[in-house]
């Protein structure tokens, strides 16, 4: 205990750990490796890279400084920057609750489908056989089981985000559960969160390593990686890669939240998170590389396995249409076996040739198939396991180690709303518990037929633009308005040094001018994208159709916007008054 | 061949009319040798099958990811086997007429081990009609499947669909188990990290009021030489409540 009685991490390892276990998170696993196959491979690397010395380090050694000077949450922090500053901190908390809100849904299915692995037959792997007993449910026919069973037995989605229904109480259930280990992880505060991120930083990475092993050495695994690794340098010219660069930095870093703010509240005055944040960086960098090389071994298996089967179903169409012996076609002469027998008997091949030109197969194809988020992690990762030896023991991994990601990035998420009300000393034994629970029922509207509609916009828009926009104003306050001289100076106290010319040309110049352009660039996309749209699961056609969405939805992503980003000039604009009435006030006594 | 040596024999007698007389006597020669033949053999009935729809179509797929499709070894046994339990299929549905291998006539084979098949009625060249059959062959599935130890989707009959297993649902279904277990963990665990403190101070609080009752005594003691109006310097003091003797 310090001497303001404020809770320390038992040793800076916990605070590296517990940095490391929030900024490693669901989007190093399923939001990197998708960017990358968008963007040429292995060449995405290099812009990547690029983003994170010219804002990812920057910004989080900021942060880090912030929290560990000011020794106070987010709200704390930045009023004691600046009084008419304490906004950034209101809005930090206000987007840390909507993450807080959604995001522990994904725990929740994630929790779904470990309970589910431990069956003989992994429910994904077999569609449910339909009323007659003569074959699967149509719906699962139409689609694949593993879609059948994350939109129909995990969501029991509706058709359209207007369509309302009950609770989907398995849902319902695991979200419980998964509010009540958060709830267990902090309820002692640093004490008890420095002892989890122990298991939950570590884990992860023997998971991975294990599926790195089992990935490289999958049948086919290696068009993945071949895929993956051939650089495609053209892609390089296109401004999407960069940008996506810098926004997937940003957002991995998990910068703009206040949890690193109240992270760094914890430490020791004079805890060295130079170093610290550049371990941290980087080791939140080399996880998204990692995590790639695995998604992408497993994208290559799954890609070769649709590949031969769509071969092998041509094979039999063609041995059942022209009565041929049964070892006359083999796996590789299948293509050539369509050319001939189209020359030979063109009348006969024209009655296939619909199904022939539909199931065309074709390996770049099934490669192409970039996938990202929720569909990436419940769809294409369980397609994959369902069809490798043992597949339970490969769930039961795979899921658990989703579902450490998921909550050492919601301790952080909640440490941030957490922090800052625990400063104002109101009701702090309960705060914990509250927070939870509150959370928990609001979340409760996510386990609904449309929650996973709900659950699009809050992915989307909650904490995109509004993250943009609360980093742009911290950066150009620390650098501007608090100054870069007080900053130097106050880590020169903390570190016994100061920053060097690198840090503070980031601070400065790079790093705002980087962020004013990704925040011009989104405003364009926003007004150019016209209406918003989202997929909306069709269940006669078995796939997502793009929707647009309805007027009170538009108006409900507005809302979700301005209500975090006026935190800022609301809160300006009260601590202006206030100044203002007590001027007036002192001046009365005075006179 | 008798159907057919008929049909075409009456074609020809048609068209023989115009013909000079020694070629229609050739022609009944023809006749009356292919009769005395057939009597001759026991009556192999052959029917022209594709006017009786009942079809089979073997297949061999490859029913796992590995590449060796080893094409499943047919030949005149397997075709006795499968005759042989079709011929049991249909004693067993229709509850005891005595079918026989004779009574099964596979026709129109193909390399691609796929054939059509006619039932007769045991001793009778009547054929049992395609419903029956059907559902004989339904009935069995599963032995004529053994039989060749293939499965539904590697043994085809054209037309007949499986009646797939009615699915195992478990009184309480699995996940829920393993729930309940992560669920008691969880709460066993916030239970204990929230009682914790009370019981601490609980146990201070006990220490504490056994610490005041042994001092409550010397306190007595104490008071009476007057000791709680100055400082108590407790050097002089003995560790004996009492003074010893």
């Amino acid at each position: 205990m310090e001497k303001d009685g404020r809770p320390n991490w038992d040793s800076p390892m916990q605070f590296v750990l517990a940095c490391v276990s929030y900024a490693v998170g669901l989007g190093n696993v399923w939001r990197f490796p998708y960017l990358c196959q968008l963007h040429g491979g292995g060449g995405f690397l290099i812009p990547y890279l690029i983003m994170l010395l010219l804002e990812g380090l920057p910004l989080f050694y900021m942060e880090l400084a912030i929290g560990q000077k000011m020794r106070l949450g987010s709200i704390g922090a930045w009023t004691s920057i600046s009084p008419y500053l304490g906004g950034l901190g209101l809005a930090s908390v206000v987007t840390s609750l909507y993450l807080c809100l959604y995001y522990n849904v994904i725990n929740a299915w994630s929790f779904w489908y470990l309970f589910h692995s431990f069956q003989s037959v992994l429910p994904w792997g077999v569609c449910p056989i339909n009323s007659n007993r003569t074959g699967p449910t149509e719906e699962c026919e139409v689609a694949t089981p593993t879609q059948y069973f994350f939109y129909r037995e995990t969501l029991n989605i509706s058709s359209s985000i207007e369509e309302h229904g009950g609770i989907h109480t398995g849902q319902a259930l695991c979200l419980v559960l998964a509010w009540a280990i958060t709830y267990l992880f902090i309820v002692r505060g640093v004490k008890s969160t420095g002892k989890v991120v122990y298991f939950t930083a570590t884990f992860p990475y023997l998971v991975l390593f294990i599926y790195l092993i089992r990935g490289v050495t999958l049948y086919g695994a290696i068009n993945g990686l071949k895929y993956m690794f051939t650089p495609k340098m053209a892609e390089l010219a296109n401004p999407r890669a960069w940008i996506n660069a810098a926004t997937q930095i940003f957002f991995s870093l998990g910068l703009g939240f206040g949890s690193l703010i109240a992270f760094a509240s914890y430490n020791q005055y004079n805890n060295n998170f130079q170093n610290q944040a550049i371990v941290v960086s980087l080791i939140n960098s080399g996880t998204s590389i990692f995590a790639s090389i695995v998604t992408f071994a497993i994208y290559g298996f799954k890609a070769t396995l649709n590949y031969e089967d769509c071969l092998d179903r041509m094979r039999i169409l063609l041995l059942n249409t022209f009565d041929l012996a049964e070892d006359a076609i083999s796996m590789d002469s299948v293509l050539e076996w369509i050319e001939k027998l189209n020359t030979t008997y063109p009348e006969q091949f024209a009655q296939i040739a619909d199904k022939v030109r539909e199931g065309e197969c074709n390996l770049e194809k099934e490669l192409d198939t970039a996938v990202e988020g929720t569909g990436l992690a419940f769809i294409v990762y369980s397609e994959a396991i369902k069809n490798m030896p043992l597949p339970q023991l490969w769930s039961v991994l795979y899921f658990f180690m989703l579902l450490l990601l998921g909550i050492g990035s919601m301790l952080g998420n909640i440490t941030a709303i957490i922090t800052p009300l625990r400063d104002f000393k109101i009701m702090s034994r309960f705060l914990a518990g509250l927070v939870c629970v509150f959370c928990l029922l609001l979340g409760l509207g996510f386990t609904t037929t449309s929650g996973n509609y709900w659950f699009t916009i809050f992915n989307d828009y909650a904490a995109t633009f509004s993250l943009l926009f609360i980093v742009l104003i911290e950066v150009i306050a620390v650098s501007y308005i608090y100054g870069i001289k007080r900053f130097e100076k106050d880590i020169e106290d903390m570190l016994g040094h100061r920053p060097n010319w690198y840090w503070k040309i980031m601070w400065a110049v790079t790093s705002p001018l980087l962020l004013i352009g990704l925040f011009i660039f989104y405003i364009i996309s926003y007004i150019q994208g016209g209406t918003p749209t989202y997929q909306a699961w069709n269940k006669e056609l078995g796939e997502s159709v793009v929707t647009e969405y309805p007027v009170f939805g538009q108006v409900f992503i507005v809302l979700l916007l301005v209500s975090s980003v006026s935190c800022v000039p609301l809160t300006a604009l009260y601590a202006f008054c206030r100044k203002r009435k007590e001027r007036a006030y002192e001046n009365t006594k005075i006179s | 061949m008798i159907a057919y040596a008929d049909f075409k024999i009456e074609s020809l007698a048609y068209f023989s009319k115009k013909m000079p007389n020694h070629v229609r006597w050739v022609l009944q020669q023809i006749k009356s040798r292919i009769e005395r033949l057939n009597a001759l053999f026991r009556p192999v009935m052959h029917y022209n099958c594709s006017a009786h729809h009942e079809g089979t179509n073997m297949t061999e797929e490859a029913s796992n990811i590995s590449s060796d499709t080893a094409a499943y070894p047919w030949s005149k046994n397997e075709m006795f086997l499968f005759r042989a339990a079709l011929a049991f299929a249909m004693r067993d549905y229709t509850n005891g007429e005595e079918f026989g291998v004779s009574d099964i006539h596979p026709c129109d084979e193909t390399k691609r081990v796929s054939f059509w098949f006619v039932v007769t009625r045991p001793n009778t060249t009547d054929l049992v009609d395609k419903g029956t059959v059907e559902m004989a062959i339904k009935k069995s599935r599963n032995r004529i499947n053994g039989a060749f130890l293939l499965t539904d989707q590697t043994l085809e009959f054209d037309g007949i669909y499986p009646t797939l297993a009615a699915p195992v649902s478990p009184d309480t279904p699995p996940w829920l188990i393993v729930f309940g277990v992560v669920m008691g963990a969880v709460s066993v665990g916030i239970i204990a990290l929230l009682a914790y403190p009370l019981v601490q101070r609980k146990l201070k609080k006990n220490k504490d009021a056994d610490d005041e009752d042994s001092d409550e005594e010397t306190g007595v003691k104490t008071a009476e030489i007057g000791a709680n109006d100055g400082i108590y310097n407790s050097t002089f003091s003995d560790d004996e409540r009492f003074t010893q003797m």
